[in-house]
Parts: structure tokens; sequence; C-alpha cells
């Protein structure tokens, strides 16, 4: 049990593929596009979002509620039901097309290849299964072990996400664990199948602040050690800055912004980045006036036809009323703005 | 509005003079099981002065909530009183009681929550001013087209019902009612919490106009640091139904004196580049115990980066370090919290 405690998770080699640059990324999100259908017919949710992830790379996608994050996390496992949602575009996942691929196929890259954890780990978890059993099950079903190992490869996973006594916590039920240790448990269920990829939803909104930190440093350093590249889709900025070495903003649906963390920090190209970022009460004076973005998302079935943000920008000028691409300012910064090169946008640093 | 000279007078309360006092306030609440008891507010003391805002800061399970209600009589003391403008409204007739309690309000987190479904906005902002007997029919109409238009809510809304507001919109409609009754204090608990970062800003800007325009007081219960120090004159930080730390906003962000401060402060993730972040992360370990059997001695030692042998058998005194800056550490001086031991310091 001890040898099992303290073995890595899995077989992991830091010179695996995942984790050496190749010219092609991990994850390639091309022209993504998903509609709800409704008895008024459909509902356009996503429109034509395009994205990569690298292989080992940090990712974060923000925006406010309504945007979009969440649906474009559960489009890429397809996760949303066939019969009331359409998706159309390509999911390439090492070339490989996750859009058309056979729900059979789609299950073995579920957990395996793509992991995913959410806001609220206790209704992610059965009530009724120790954590240990719920582990040991990802595991079992992509592997041909039996419970013996699945049961030591499930202690592994739990000590390495920081669980003190894993094979005491094995064995209990998820009410008989905190919130953080919860969030854990997901984190060590969604790595035990050492998968490419880890979506995280929110993971750390439900948690305490001294709570979240814990979880942000270790959802980074596993990331770091095991090459796992993380898309984390947050409201949160903050979060971001901590976690992550990309930014993708979302509004309305749509991609609007697409940059490293510290460029977009210092330097915005959308004015809704620089809007959400000037909102922060922490990057103003105190008791000063804060700015805000004025009006809200406009809902799925009354969008503006030209640029989505322009009704709540101040920026606005007449070519605002055709329907903006993404345009790039260099090879690793985008944004979805006519004015890009000629407007100058505050960010977090003055 | 109806009794103006009357909520002048009330605006005028004297500056600096405690509106409110919390005098060695305790809350228990006995287990489900019945077997234990929940010590959700577990020796407090403090005051909050009129017109100022009091920030309340604490992660879940440290009593601010409970703290908030018993503040505005929702909940009664265990042990211990709090005084509003040196009355207990514990020891008021029952008549004198429903007179007084108007002064002193609350604003929940969860707007959806807080109002009737079933009822016109217009209807839920007059109903506190139906319930205090003020007015007439046509008058309290009146006063709630003032109050919603106070609040930035077009008329047309009036006759609107909640699910037809947005949340930024239904966290004014429960401002509006709050001030239909022209308290003196308001209890805000994690009133933006539950709001998009864009729509948050309007929100607390609302707060502080409407704080400049009737002299009102508020106590600002949340989790959110960055909120707390944006609007705070003062902050209180709690941790397991007891203060770990009190004094001016500046004071307490800049220059905590506890080390529970210091962990908290550092924990907030910063919007900033890489390249602008310097301070190391206190990174603390584990989650905050059960209020059912709190640490001995201080409660913040099981995860205090600092804890020495002493910290286990001794309740640490609510101690004075500068003017007006209270900390209960038996570490802490006037320079700040105590330095962590280098085994415990954990940086995983």
């Amino acid at each position: 049990m001890a040898d099992a405690a303290e073995a890595p998770m899995g077989q992991l080699d830091p010179t695996d593929t995942r984790s050496s640059p190749t010219s092609a990324p991990l994850l390639d999100v091309r022209g993504l596009s998903l509609g709800f259908k409704t008895a008024e017919g459909e509902l356009s949710v996503i429109r034509d979002i395009s994205f990569s992830v690298a292989a080992g790379e940090r990712v974060g996608i923000v925006g406010e509620s309504g945007c979009g994050k969440t649906v474009t996390g559960l489009s890429l496992l397809r996760l949303l039901p066939e019969q009331s949602s359409r998706l159309t575009g390509q999911i390439l996942f090492e070339g490989r097309d996750l859009a058309t691929l056979s729900a059979r196929k789609m299950r073995a890259v579920r957990g395996r290849e793509i992991a995913m954890i959410f806001q609220e780990p206790m209704s992610a978890l059965d009530p009724v299964f120790t954590v240990g059993e719920q582990i040991s099950e990802t595991y079992r079903a992509h592997f041909p072990v039996d419970r013996k190992e699945a049961r030591d490869r499930a202690i592994a996973a739990l000590a390495d996400v920081g669980i003190p006594a894993p094979e005491r916590r094995y064995d209990e039920y998820p009410h008989q664990l905190s919130g953080g240790m919860r969030q854990r448990v997901m984190i060590a269920m969604a790595l035990i199948c050492e998968p490419k990829l880890l979506i995280a939803d929110e993971p750390t909104t439900a948690l305490d602040v001294t709570v979240q930190s814990q979880v942000i440093d270790l959802l980074r350093t596993l990331s770091e050690r095991t090459g796992t590249a993380l898309l984390f889709i947050t409201h949160d900025l903050g979060v971001v800055a901590e976690a992550c070495t990309r930014m993708i903003t979302m509004y309305a649906g749509e991609v609007v912004e697409d940059a490293p963390v510290d460029d977009v920090l210092i330097k915005p190209r959308h004015p809704y980045t620089s809007g959400l970022l000037r909102s922060l009460p922490s990057l103003s004076a105190r008791r000063s006036v804060l700015p805000s973005i004025p009006g809200r998302v406009p809902s799925p079935n009354a969008m503006p036809a030209g640029c989505r943000f322009q009704p709540r920008c101040s920026y606005a000028i007449e070519t605002c009323d055709v329907r903006q691409i993404m345009i790039g300012l260099d090879a690793s910064h985008r944004a979805r703005c006519c004015r890009i090169r000629e407007i100058s946008l505050p960010g977090a640093v003055n | 509005m109806a009794a103006d000279p009357k909520s002048a007078v009330r605006a005028q309360a004297e500056p600096g003079a405690p509106i409110m006092s919390v005098r060695d306030l305790r809350i228990l609440f006995p287990t489900r099981d019945g077997r234990d008891t929940v010590k959700a507010v577990d020796g407090v003391d403090f005051d909050v002065r009129a017109g100022e805002t009091l920030g309340i800061i604490g992660e879940s399970g440290s009593g601010k909530t409970t703290l908030g209600r018993a503040m505005v009589s929702l909940i009664a003391p265990t042990e211990g009183e709090i005084l509003h403008s040196g009355q207990n409204p514990a020891k008021m007739g029952r008549e004198q009681f429903r007179k007084h309690r108007r002064d002193y309000q609350i604003v929940f987190q969860d707007p959806n929550a807080a109002l009737n479904p079933r009822m016109t906005i217009l209807d839920s902002v007059i109903e506190p001013a139906e319930i205090a007997k003020e007015g007439d029919d046509t008058s309290r109409r009146k006063d709630g087209f003032a109050a919603l238009s106070r609040v930035g809510l077009p008329r047309e809304l009036a006759d609107r019902y909640p699910h037809q507001l947005s949340g930024g919109q239904k966290q004014r409609v429960n401002i509006a009612r709050v001030l239909m009754l022209r308290p003196k204090v308001i209890v805000c608990d994690e009133v933006v919490a539950a709001l998009d970062v864009s729509i948050r800003g309007d929100i607390l800007n609302l707060f502080a106009d409407l704080q400049r325009e009737f002299g009102l007081t508020y106590v600002f219960i949340t989790h959110d640091i960055s909120v707390v120090s944006h609007i705070s004159d003062r902050i209180a930080v709690t941790y397991l139904g007891k203060l770990m730390e009190l004094g001016a906003a500046e004071n307490v962000i800049e220059r905590p004196l506890h080390p529970y401060t210091q962990a908290l402060l550092s924990a907030e993730p910063i919007p900033l580049p890489s390249s602008m972040r310097t301070e190391r992360r206190i990174v603390l370990e584990g989650e905050i115990p059960s209020p059912v059997a709190p640490p001995s001695g201080c409660r913040f030692r099981t995860r205090c980066p600092s804890v020495q042998a002493i910290c286990a058998k001794d309740v640490p005194s609510w101690r004075e370090l500068k003017p007006g800056h209270w900390a209960a550490c038996h570490f802490s001086t006037l320079d700040g919290p105590p330095p962590a031991n280098a085994d415990l310091n954990h940086t995983k």
C-alpha cells in the first residue's frame, strides 16, 4: 500500500509526446456553432467559435454569465443532448474531429483523453458510493485492470492531489468530505487516466478564497508536472491571471479576444475585455466611482446585427454596424473589433 | 417623501457616536440531532459608528451572516447584547420594537429569493410601508415610484413581476424596498455576490450615492476582499465566530496585523500580469474547522503559519495594538503579524 501511495500517478514521463512542442495544436476548434432547438425555432447560443489549445498549455475562457462559456466546454465533450441541440463546425483533437465521432468512440475520449470538472463537486459526485469506488470506476472504464490495482491507482491519485491519509479517505462518502476535499477528489478522478486535456468549469467558484488558492496551485502544479493541458472556464479574471498563460474572452456567444494573459491584462484590444478589467474593484482607488459597462448581455433571440457588443460600447462607430471578424494584431493577439489598431484601451495596469 | 423633517433628524445623528454596539455577543444553535452546539458567533465586541461603512469579511462558516442577522434583530443573541443607539431592542415592547426596527434594515444576497414572485415590483416596494402602517395607498404609491426612480429603475417596471427583471434590477428593487422605510442602518449581506462584475460596479456605486444622500450607515458583509476594501471605512475580519482583526480599511488591507488577515489577503487572486506579482503567496493548509468543535486557544492556530505552543492553551486577548486597530493574536505587534515558522510555511 505504501508503495502505491508513493508511486507517481500512472507511468508519467516528462518526455511524453504531450509535453513536447509539436506544430499542430492539441485541440483545434474551428467554426463551432451551437443552437438550441426551441418551439420558436433554433436559438443560436454560440456562433462560429475558433480557438486552439497547445499540448500542456493553460488557457482561460472568461466572460459574464450568459456569454456561452459553459456550453462551449460542454460542446467540446459533446455533453449536450443531441435531440435538443445542434452542433456544427469542427472540434479537432489531435487531428480527429470529435464533432463527427460515433457515440461509442466519443465515450472512449471522455475521461480518458479529455476530462472535465465542474463548479459544484457535491452534485458531480454520487452520494451512495465511496469516493474511492468512484475514482476506481473511472480507471476501470478505460483500462483492463482488476479491482485491487484500480484501488491502488485511486489511492495514489488521491495522494497526488494532496489528500491526507488517502487509504482512509478512499472508503469515505462524499458527504464526509469538505468542499475543498471534494474538489480535490474530482481532480483526482479527472486526472487518473492521464488525460491530455482537462476542462475545468468554474472549479473554484464555490470554494472559500483560501481553499481556492490551494486548488489553483494544485491544478497549475499538476498541469506543469504531467503536461496535461488546461481549459479553465471562469468569470474571475484574477483566477485566470494566476492559473493561465492565455486568455480567451467570450461575449454573447462569440470569442471576442484571444491573447497571452500578460499582454491582455496590460493592453486589452477589445472594449469588452477592457470594460471587464476596469470594473474590478481591486483595480480602482478606494471609495472611487467604479467604472461599469452600461446595459446587459443581449439575449440569444435579440442579438444585434453588427458587432454584438456595439450597444454597450462607448467606442462604437458606423463600421461597427456590420458583423465583426477576428483581426490579428500579431501572431498571438487577436480581437473581434474593427478599431483594434486605432483605439487605445485601458487595462489592469495604468 | 412623507416625513422629511424626521429623516433629516435621523441623518444628522452625531457623527462618530456608536449607532450600534455589539457587546460580548454569543449566538449558539443546537445541531440537527440536538447533541451538539454550533458556536456561530462566540464572543464578539465592536461598535458601528454613525455614517460609516463597516465591512465584515470572512470565509463561509465564520459566522458573518449570523452576526449580520442578529444586528437587525432577526436572530436573538444567546448571550451578550446588541444596542441600537444605546437601546436594547430585545427589551422593547412589541409596539415600540415594531416602530424601532424600521431604522435597522437588511438586504440579502439572493435578489430572487427576497422578492415574492406573485407580487408586482411596485407592490413589493410599498409592502414595508404598509407593514409600518405609513401613509395611505396614494401616498405609498407615490413614495414607491420615488424609491424606484431613486435606485435607477424606470417607471415601466413597476407593474412587472420579478421574473421579468435581471439580477441587477432585482437587487435595485430590494434596495428600493428598504429605502421606503428611510432606515438609519442597512446591513448588506453579500449583496453583490450573485451579480456579474459589470453590474456589480453599478450597484456598489448606487450604495455609495445613497449613503451620501441619506447619511446611511452600512454594515457590509462579504467574502470578497476587493469589494470590502473598496467600499469600507473600517474592516472587521471574522474567523470561526470570532473577530481576528478590526481597523481602518487602509490599515487592515495594506498593513494587516493578524496572520489570518495576511493569509486571506494574499490568497485573493489579483488580475495583474506575472511581471507585477511580487509577493509570495501564503497558502494556508486545510479548511476552516467546524464551529461545533472549534480548536482550543486561538481558533486560527490549526492553520496558522506562525503557530506556537501557547496558541493551543490560551485564547489570545483582543488587543488595541495601534489607535483604533485591534487584533487577536498572541504575537502580533504594531509592526505586523509574527513571521511564519520556517518548517510550517507550507507552500505546496
